[in-house]
Parts: C-alpha cells; structure tokens; sequence
C-alpha cells in the first residue's frame, strides 16, 4: 500500500481523469495484444519444427517391416536395441493408392499409408488431435491434416471407400471420417483401429507394419542411416521394408515457414514502434497536463519523490491493468491464428510461449514507468509557481503564426482554428503524426500485400485458368483406391479393368468437346526426369497443344514455342546455375533430351525443381522401345471453361458422364500459408489502426484539457456544438493529411521491399505483375487513410468537448 | 417600455439537496435599460447573468429574452443566441491569447457567417470607436487591462446585439481605467443598448446603471430606481 497523501493524491487523479485513465488503460491493452501475438508468431516461426518433435515426441525413424519376414517378438525385441532410447509399435499398416481430383461428388485422394493404432499418444510420435475424435471402434477412419491440406474440405462423417484393389471386392471396406490429427513427422497419412487393417489386407493385399523410434544418434543422414543398419542387423534379411526419417519432413516445412519472417518482421517492427510512440505519447503527455496540480501538490508540501510516486502510480495503475488485459486478449487472438500456423508449418500445435506473456507486458509497464517517471522528475524540480504556470498553457508566441496564417483562407473559422492548432504543440503532434503516418503506413502496405498474395494463389493454383481438370486412372492391379462421397453416399466400386490410355484419351476428348461450356483444353503428361548434378528429381508438366493459357505466370522470358524449349521454376535455374537461353540435359527414361531453357515462370511444385514443355520434347522418351517408361499418353486434362459457366456444375456433369474410371477435379484449392497470411495482415492492421486511432483520441484529450477555457469563450460568443466538433476534429485532420500524403509512397515502399524479400527466402522470382497491384482508384482512396485515422480517433473526443457546459469551462483554469 | 427580459420564478441548484444560488427570481428588464445587479459574493449574481445568457439551465423557472425562452433551447439554439442577440463582457476579459485583436473581434462574426468585407469594415469600425485600432494587429497578452477589456467590449458588439451582459467588467482594472470602462457602458446604453451589469461595487451601479438589483442569498433583497446617475 502507498503512503497516505500519495495514495489519495493518486486515486484523486485517477477518478478525476477518468478519460485519460481510460485512455492510457486502453492504449495498454491494444499494444500489448498486438506485441504479444506478432511477438509469438516470430518466435513460434522460429524453427517450430523442431520445437514441435520435441514437445510431440517425434520419431527420428519410421520403418516399415514386411509382416513375412519378421515375427512380433523380434520386432518387440529391436525397442531394447542399443542406442534405441524410445520406440512404438509394431503398428499393422497397408498403403492405398489413388489420384486426387475434386468435385461436390467423388474425391480421390493420392496414395497414402494407413496405419492402425488404438490411440494417438504413445512414447514415440504423440499424434495431435485437430479435429473430431480418434478412432476407437470399427468403420472410423482419422486422416493427417498434411493430406487434407491438400484436398477440398471432406467434412467430418463423410463416407469413405477404401477399394481393396487386387480385382476383387473383398477388400473393399466402407469407413466414416471422424477426426484429423497431426503426425509431426508424418508417420502415416491416416489411422483406423488394428482390427479395421486386417479387413482390407489378405493374400493380395499383404500388411506391412510399422514401427516408430527415437535413437540417442539420429541428428543427420549418416547417423540416421547408421541407426537404420542397426535395426535391419537384428532382425531376418529383407525384414525392413523401407524407412522414412525426421530429415525429410524437417525439409517440407522450412519453406512455408520462411516465407513468413519478412512479413512478421515488418509488422512486428511497425506494432513495436507505434506501441511505444503512442504508449510514450499517451502517459508522459498525461504527466505534463498534470503540472499545475503538481505545482498545487507541491505548495500544499509534496516533496519532489511523492510527486513522482504519485503521477507514476497514477499511470501505472490503468497500465497495469490494461497489459494484464492486452496479455489476455493477444492470447486470444493468437490461438486461431496460431492453431493455422501449425497447421501450415505441419507441427500438430502452437502455442503463444509463456515466456512472451511475460515478458511483453513487463517490457510495457517499463516503458510506461520510463514515460511518466521522466516528465514527473522534470516537474518535481520546478517551483510550484513554475509548474503551475508551466501547467496553464502551451509557452506563449508557439503557433501564432499558423494562427494568422490559415486564418486567411476562405474556409469556415472553426476549421482554420483548428488546423492551426497543431502548431502550438509541436512535440505532441510530431508523435501524432508519426502514429498516424505508421498506422496508414501499415494500411497500404497491407492492401498491395494482401492483392499480391491473391495473386500468388491464382498462380499456384491457376484455379482461374484451369478450373477443371480431369485425371485419368493409373490402370492395372494395385493397392486400394479411395474414393470420398460427402453427405454420407457411398461412392461406385473402382475395382476392375481400367481402360488404356489411349482409350481413355479418346473417351476424355470426347466428353468434353462434347461438353456445353468447354472453352478449350489441353493434355498434360507429368513425369520425372533427372538433370546431371542434382540428387532430387525434377517434376515435368509436358502439354500437348497450346498451353500457354493454362494460368503460368512468367516471370522473365515467354512460354515455349516449340518441341526442345522449355520453361522452368525459379529455384530450377536457382541450384543448375542456368539462365534463360541455356542448354540443359535432362534424362527421361533413361533417355538424355536436350532442352533449351526459354523462360521462367512462378511456380512452387517439387519445390521449384519444375519444369514445363512441349509433349513432343519427351515423346521419344516416353514410348517405343527402350523406355523404362509405359505411359503412352496424357495424365490428366486441364480444361478452360467459357465465360459465366458454374465450374462445379460442369464439373458433376462431366463426371456423372466419364464414370469411376476418371476423376473430375474441380480446382477451387486456395493456399494455407497465403490464408493465414492474410488473415494476420487484417488482423494485424486492424490492431494497429486501433492503436493510432487511440494515440489520437488521447491527444485530443489532452488538447482539449489545456483549451478547456478557451473552448469555453468559443462557445460563450456563439460557437455552437457542431462547430466545435469540426473545429475539434480539425485539430488532427491537418495532421492525418500529411500523414497520408508520406504514407502512400511509404506503404508502397515497404510492400516493394517485403514482398520481393519474402520471395527471395523461399527462392522465388516474382512476376511484375504481382508489385504493380495499386490502381489510381485505389490509391486516392489509401490516400484519405491518415485522415480516417485522424478523423475516427477525434470524432469521440470532439462530442466530449462539444457537451462540456459553457460556463464550467469559462470559470475553468 | 416593453420587457426585453422576463425571468419568471428562476431557481438554480448547483447540487441536489442543497442551499439554492438562485431562488424564485423573477424580474423584467426593459429594452434601453441599464441595470445593475449587485450583492455579496455567492449570492447569486453570475448565476443570474450566466442563466439569461443562456450558458447554464436553470433547475426551476424561466427566462425569456426578446420574446425567446432561453432556458428552452437547444446547445445550438443558446449558441446561436449568445452570437445574434447577446454580448458578453467578462471580469477576465476571455479573450484567446492566440489570435489578434482584430481576430478575438471578428469572430463572433465569422462563426455567424458574415461575409469576409463585412465583418472587416465592422471591426475596423468598432475597434476606432474604441480608439484600440493601432492595437490591432498585436496579440491581447500585449495589451493593458483597459485595453484588452475594450477588445472584448468591441467583440461583443461585432454583431449588433440588443443586450449586452457585463460580469463585473471592473472588477480587473485599476479606478481610473475602471471608469473610461463604465463611462464606455454608459454612452452604449444611451445608444440604445440594453445593459445588464453584474458588479460588487456601489459607486459604478450609481453611476452607470438606473437600476439596482440586490440579490441576497438567491433572492431578490430589493429592487429600486438609481436615483441620479452621475
């Protein structure tokens, strides 16, 4: 507890100010939520990956063994290897195949493992719930958020048929989607209880099982691999199946997660700096309002500490409570940002670290001690007769001449008032400005950041161009397929003979020229090839025909032209060393084909190792004699529809006419990462704008406190209410121009700077295209930012003074 | 004369329950009179002269000031009056230290919408009148007390009032100040101006106004003719 008459001396300020406590409390809350969920984001970006394996007990290795050759006690027995520090298991498995497509009706998904497991958790790999419930009684079915990720949304209750395959119908068996989890090392692509895997394997269909492990040495490639020597030594030759360790699952997310740090840093560094210049603004300027009561405080005997103490609880009190509060809601706001995030970065979870809670609100509670601790010191040195004095009015002789000259213009007296006023304070309205200029700063950057991602994801997903695709089957005996029929029908049988290709190609051209709504098409092959010199291979998308529609954007160079040119992803040129009019071998089928490289375009695919041609590049390689290749014709069709056609619409009809052989994908995919980064550009410009439109209600606070009598004589000699309010909120107005005016330029500055950054981390090129997205519209509307901030943060403020009684502020000092 | 003021059974609290500054006033003042309003302090004078100015609303009663009921309108109505029918000439002046003499006087004018030619040529006249014109582009904290009450005397002309209200209008200047200011009074109400002065001082209520209000306690002690004006 305070001393006594430093005690009252601040409940009497904080009941008297009420608007100023309120003000202080509330800047508090909004810095601090802001601080505290970009704070979490940086850091949870920070490597969540291995965060995650940590928390979720990842498994460095995840083997597979064929169920022939290894019995469940050998299997058992390898848990007590050495160097095994923790391992789970044996888990029985099989592997279903499929290709994906999307439509309101079936849903293929690709080939994934299926692995039944009683529960999530265990000591090795603690699979995180997303949704739903786990699996725990037959004809249920969870699946990994990485696969539906990637899908069209499957609600939860969906029917699932999972075919066998091996021609028969014995191994068909229908589940319902309950749950998704996460597998932070992707340890299977879905979970059914162990007595769901015996019914869709038998003699056809044999089981693997799986067993996860964690090793005392297991931090590289060679130590991995020296662990799984280890595991194959105890147990019967060709037991191991095949193995898949963290370092691949490591590898797929560090590019999402990259993509974020230049963004986060931006508005984490923007929020940082408003936060502090508003927090600053807002206490030490209630401090300097309070200098006559300093000065009456110290003529009644307050010594310089109590006056110190005093105004520095006076701000901490409303500070305190609005960090706790700020604390409170940056948690709030975080968790669906952050449950994205992870969903995005493939971890399971994310939370805001508890070292962020708190050291966020401490660093704010510093800062606002610093704030009002320097002014106090400063008044508690002066005399009381100067702290009064200082405590009056603004120093004479500042803002006069704004005064005359804007009274001059031919506009009404209460806005020439007003916007002269700002001069009579240039300190308090240099920091408004910069709230406000930082806040409309903010508004544009995040405009042109939130058109270019949209644009990012028209290319990645060519959704607009190519919003039908048709998949053709693999053909053959194989593993079960999967087909996915929401509301709960179960979708055809895909056992029996797929037609060939070529017959499938027919049926496909068919269907569609016959198709209303058919605007053109194109076939495409994909394959993959390897090019000398690197150790993954490269994924590549050959068209038959004209191509150039399909939604590619170019970023340098122009789209082929012909057979034995080709263009390719950034990252390809990136680790080749090539540039556009380069040579480059790549080996199809065992086949070398030269290619000459005649442009770039935007593309993520195989992680940029991507390349695109003409079909008649790789014939050679791909049919006759020779190929280790059998594919005689195209994988899928893209299809480009006429202006105004529902491509859902199109899509069930095309289906409902090809049947189960073919899958009719609707693309109406999106981008998660482009999702989420959205959602925290609104978020986050929201929060900052809420900060600067406080900084202004605040200095109009304060302005209003000091022009208290002033406001009084105006409205004694025949200023009426509304006139107030526009002289009021003119105050800012002037200010919020110029902020404007500087924040466009700066926005689009930061947006030309961020974006090519975030591009640069994940070694992408950028269209033009997708920098030059403000229009002249556009602009002049971001132009009149500042002034909504200014105009919005003194509105409030402005009614205030307009209703103080005229003759109470006529007798006020 | 007709009543260009008419308080009726005016009471003003300040807080609920207690003691009232005004208590059931009522008085009619003429057009073209001076009168004067006297008592000791917290007997409600400012009170008074603040409820017909329309800056505060009484608890009880009501005021009427050329046929309006004051205590009736609007925020924007009693500004709107202040501006067209009343000046106000206050003990402290109220003038704004910011803006020039010529811009403290021309505003009343400027927030009633007069034109810019307008509004100059009348200041221009008031402030000769006033014999302040070399003063007017100096800013009011320059000015002595005597000038600085004539600045506020001429805004509160700038519109052409029919009442000017004068809170002790004195009590800030030095005697010999203080009567150049009371004979100003005088020759505005033998103009034609209706005067209400509020003032603790006796000797400027025999001199400058024809009537003597006493109020005591929120009541009117005694109401009665100046019997010469000096």
């Amino acid at each position: 507890m305070m001393p006594g008459p430093v005690g009252r001396a601040v409940r009497g300020g904080l009941t008297r100010k009420r608007v100023q406590t309120i003000a202080i409390g509330l800047v508090l809350l909004v810095s601090t939520a802001a601080s505290v969920l970009a704070l979490a984001l940086l850091v949870d970006s920070n490597a969540p990956f291995n965060k995650a394996f940590t928390a979720q007990h990842g498994a460095d290795l995840v083997v597979t063994f064929d169920r022939s050759k290894a019995t469940s006690s050998q299997l058992a027995a390898t848990k007590r290897l050495p160097g095994v520090t923790a391992a789970s298991g044996p888990f029985d498995e099989v592997t279903a195949s499929g290709t994906t497509s999307a439509s309101s009706g079936s849903i293929p998904i690709p080939t994934l493992t299926l692995a039944g497991r009683a529960s999530p958790g265990g000591p090795v790999d603690d699979v995180v719930l997303q949704s739903g419930h786990w699996a725990d009684g037959p004809g249920q079915l969870v699946l990994d958020t990485q696969l539906t990720n990637n899908l069209p949304p499957i609600p939860l209750g969906t029917k699932i048929t999972i075919d066998g395959g091996g021609g028969d119908s014995k191994h068909v068996a229908e589940l319902t989607l309950v749950g998704t989890a996460a597998s932070v090392t992707g340890s299977s692509g879905g979970w059914v209880t162990p007595g769901e895997i015996a019914k869709l394997t038998g003699a056809h269909v044999p089981a693997g099982t799986q067993m996860l492990y964690r090793f005392s040495h297991a931090s590289d490639a060679s130590a991995i691999a020296a662990d799984v020597r280890t595991l194959a030594a105890a147990l019967p030759a060709g037991a191991i199946a095949g193995s898949q360790s963290w370092l691949s699952a490591d590898l797929a997310e560090t590019g999402n997660i990259k993509a974020f740090v230049p963004f986060l840093i931006a508005f984490g560094a923007i929020g940082l700096v408003m936060s502090v210049l508003i927090v600053t603004n807002v206490v030490s300027g209630a401090v300097v309002a309070g200098y006559r009561r300093i000065g009456v405080l110290k003529s009644i005997g307050f010594a310089p500490s109590q006056i110190v103490s005093a105004y520095t609880g006076q701000a901490a009190v409303p500070a305190v409570i609005g960090c706790i509060g700020g604390v409170v809601l940056g948690d709030v706001l975080a968790r669906p940002v952050l449950s994205k995030a992870a969903t995005v970065y493939g971890v399971g979870s994310l939370q805001v670290p508890t070292w962020v809670d708190v050291v966020v609100p401490v660093a704010m509670c510093l800062l606002v001690g610093i704030a009002a601790v320097l002014p106090a010191l400063r008044a508690g040195r002066l005399s009381a007769v100067q702290a009064i004095a200082t405590g009056r009015a603004p120093a004479t002789g500042r803002g006069y001449a704004a005064h005359r000259l804007f009274g001059r213009l031919a506009l009404p007296r209460p806005v020439t008032i007003g916007l002269a006023a700002p001069f009579a304070r240039p300190a308090r309205t240099a920091l408004t400005l910069t709230a406000i200029l930082l806040g409309a700063t903010v508004v544009t950057f995040a405009v042109g950041l939130s058109s270019s991602l949209r644009l990012v994801v028209d290319a990645l997903e060519r959704s607009k161009a190519v919003p039908v695709q048709v998949m053709l089957g693999q053909g053959g005996p194989g593993g079960p397929h999967i087909k996915i029929k929401p509301g709960g029908v179960a979708g055809p049988r895909s056992g029996g003979r797929q037609p060939s290709n070529a017959a499938a190609k027919r049926a496909v051209e068919a269907a569609l020229r016959a198709q209303p709504g058919t605007l053109h098409y194109t076939e495409a092959t994909d394959l993959a090839v390897t090019v000398a010199g690197l150790s993954q291979e490269v994924d590549v998308s050959a068209f038959r025909g004209n191509a150039s529609w399909t939604g590619y954007a170019m970023i340098s160079g122009h789209w082929y032209t012909g057979p034995d040119q080709a263009v390719v992803a950034s990252h390809f040129l990136t680790v080749t060393g090539k540039s556009i009019g380069d040579e480059v071998t790549i080996v199809a089928g065992g086949k070398p084909i030269r290619v000459r490289i005649v442009g770039e375009v935007f593309a993520t695919r195989n992680t940029g190792l991507f390349m695109i041609t003409d079909w008649k590049t790789v014939a050679g390689a791909l049919s006759g004699t020779g190929s280790r290749l059998a594919i005689e014709g195209p994988t899928q069709f893209d299809v480009g529809l006429k202006p105004g056609v529902s491509a859902t619409s199109y899509g069930n009809s095309l289906q409902a006419k090809l049947g189960g052989n073919y899958f009719v994908l609707v693309n109406n995919r999106s981008s998660d990462v482009v999702d989420l980064m959205i959602s925290l550009i609104g978020t986050l410009t929201v929060l900052l704008i809420i900060v600067a439109g406080l900084g202004v209600l605040n200095t109009i606070v304060l302005h209003t406190r000091e022009r208290v009598h002033d406001l009084g004589v105006f409205k004694a000699v025949g200023m009426t209410p509304r006139q107030t309010v526009t002289m009021v909120v003119c105050w800012v107005a002037g200010t919020g121009l110029v902020a404007s005016v500087i924040a466009v330029p700066l926005g689009i500055a930061l947006h030309g700077y961020v974006l090519p950054a975030m591009a640069r981390s994940v070694d992408l090129g950028l269209p033009a295209s997708f920098l030059n997205v403000y229009h002249a519209g556009e602009l002049a509307l971001l132009g009149l930012t500042g002034i909504a901030i200014a105009v919005a943060g003194a509105l409030l403020p402005a009614s205030w003074a307009a209703a103080i009684g005229t003759g109470a502020a006529l007798h006020a000092e | 004369m007709d009543a260009l003021v008419e308080i009726e059974n005016l009471t003003k609290r300040y807080n609920g329950s207690g003691h009232p500054a005004l208590d059931g006033v009522s008085l009619r003042i003429a057009a073209g009179e001076a009168a004067a309003i006297m008592g000791p302090s917290g007997s409600g004078k400012s009170t008074l002269l603040n409820l017909i100015a329309g800056l505060d609303r009484p608890t009880s009663g009501t005021v009427t000031v050329a046929g309006r009921q004051v205590d009736a309108m609007s925020e924007t109505g009693t500004a709107r009056f202040r501006r067209d029918q009343v000046g106000m000439i206050f003990q402290f002046f109220n003038l704004l230290d910011d803006l020039t003499v010529a811009d403290n006087v021309l505003l009343p004018a400027q927030l009633a919408g007069m034109s810019r030619s307008a509004a100059r040529a009348r200041v221009d006249e008031l402030l000769a009148t006033l014999r302040i014109s070399q003063h007017k582009n100096a800013y009011p904290a320059r000015l002595s007390g005597g000038e600085r009450q004539r600045v506020a005397i001429a805004r509160a002309l700038v519109n052409r009032p029919m009442l000017l209200l004068a809170d002790e209008p004195t009590g800030a200047l030095d005697t010999a100040t203080g009567e150049e200011i009371g004979r100003l009074l005088l020759d505005l109400n033998a103009s034609g101006l209706t005067l209400i002065l509020v003032t603790h001082n006796p000797e400027l209520a025999a001199s400058y106004a024809d009537r003597l209000i006493q109020l005591s306690d929120g009541r009117i002690a005694s109401d009665s003719a100046v019997q010469v004006r000096r």
